[in-house]
């Protein structure tokens, strides 16, 4: 159980995927434009990654090295398939606003790299936790920063149609954070504060 | 000389304006990954320009002669189509490291990685299945537009690697904070650098 908790939370921190491992960017920067589209995202990431990695873990012993990859993308496509025709069926709203990043969560590097990086070497107790550990560590980078383009840019937060936050009328963002520079340079911040926080933190154990 | 400028439009859409890296996202992990070195950006892109050309036509030729007739196409597309870029990635490293090794050296060890490559995927898709990127020109693509097409994204993409290979190259000996040191300062670059591409939004209406 104790290595169930700390291959968990080695996903969120130290090994986060997006700003310490670098990948997986491509949706994140794209979606991050609203909250409640990133929510929605890390969701269907969140399932995807369980999921793939139960299967390729409870299957590692049959599964032969040499064609392990095709196997794997055929197992992550199938699931990624189910979230596709899922959203399509039962929230197009969400799905207008992910469009293409659903169908490309196959080749989020997320997902196939943990299958060939963890699942295929671990039991399946510890791939769920390293799955839940990367997917919420994905969740906290691309909900954190949706909420500081919404909020910013567009000067309120707005999840199911209900403003949740909102700053003062009259206020008006700058519309860079909405385009797509403004992705890059808060991203870019973003993995500076990161790796300034994991430094200081590890500075602080050595004294 | 009206579809020489329908083709040269589709080529410019794709490339500059619709840039796939720098306004679309897509592939964002090689763009971050390879550009560190001048040599490599330019093999990779030589290998993307060579593998998505060849996926956008297998994938054409497949959606309209296989997946749309058995009436299969809206759920086996995602699978079909990055089955068929794995195996065509396999067939390609095999026959060059038979037929030329002097291109396998140039580019071998960049075509397993583009597999994973979102943007061979994407362009492939967008080719066979149109509207996929949301482009405001939505093509029941012809052959011969889809290789247009698709050859705008790749040059597009290596145009864009290459520029900012050399920005990072440069940045490397510039004084930079501590913390923003590597890849944060290359986030922002490429923000800047795209912010250039915001310049050419709707241009011809694309």
């Amino acid at each position: 159980m104790k290595e169930f908790w700390s291959v968990f939370k080695h996903g969120i921190s130290i090994e986060n995927p997006l700003t310490v491992l670098m990948i997986g960017l491509c949706a994140t920067l794209a979606v991050s434009t609203q909250v409640e589209g990133s929510l929605a995202m890390s969701v269907a990431v969140i399932f995807v990654l369980v999921m793939s990695n139960v299967l390729i873990s409870a299957f590692r012993k049959f599964i032969p090295v040499e064609v392990r990859i095709p196997i794997f993308i055929v197992i992550i496509a199938s699931f990624v398939t189910i979230v596709d025709l899922f959203l399509k069926a039962f929230s197009p709203d969400i799905y207008a606003v992910l469009g293409i990043w659903i169908p490309l969560i196959v080749v989020n590097c997320i997902i196939l790299g943990r299958a060939e990086a963890f699942a295929y070497h671990n039991t399946v107790l510890l791939s769920i936790a390293d799955g839940l550990g990367m997917g919420l560590g994905y969740t906290l980078v691309i909900v954190g920063m949706a909420f500081i383009r919404e909020f910013f840019g567009t000067g309120q937060v707005k999840v199911m149609g209900a403003t949740v936050l909102s700053m003062p009328s009259g206020y008006q963002g700058p519309n860079i954070l909405l385009l797509f520079p403004g992705a890059f340079i808060v991203f870019g911040f973003i993995i500076a504060l990161m790796r300034w926080l994991n430094d200081r933190s590890a500075a602080r154990k050595e004294a | 000389m009206a579809a020489v400028g329908h083709y040269a439009l589709l080529f410019i859409g794709a490339a500059l304006i619709n840039n796939i890296l720098l306004t679309r996202f897509i592939a964002l992990c090689s763009f971050f990954g390879i550009s560190n070195n001048m040599h490599t950006a330019i093999g990779m892109s030589a290998a993307v320009v060579f593998v998505m050309m060849m996926a956008s036509t297998t994938t054409w030729i497949v959606w309209k002669v296989l997946l749309v007739p058995l009436g299969v196409g809206e759920f086996l597309y995602i699978p079909a189509f990055i089955l068929i870029i794995a195996a065509l990635v396999q067939f390609v490293e095999m026959y060059l490291r038979k037929s030329s090794p002097v291109l396998y050296r140039a580019m071998g060890i960049y075509l397993p990685l583009i597999t994973t490559n979102c943007a061979v995927l994407a362009a492939a898709t967008e080719v066979a299945k149109p509207g996929f990127f949301k482009m405001n020109m939505a093509y029941g693509y012809s052959l011969g537009e889809g290789l247009v097409y698709t050859l705008g994204v790749a040059v597009g993409y290596g145009f864009a690697l290459i520029a900012f290979t050399a920005l990072r190259e440069r940045l490397d000996i510039a004084p930079v904070p501590k913390a923003l040191k590597g890849n944060p300062m290359s986030f922002i670059t490429a923000g800047l650098l795209s912010l250039a591409y915001v310049g050419l939004a709707g241009w011809f209406g694309l």
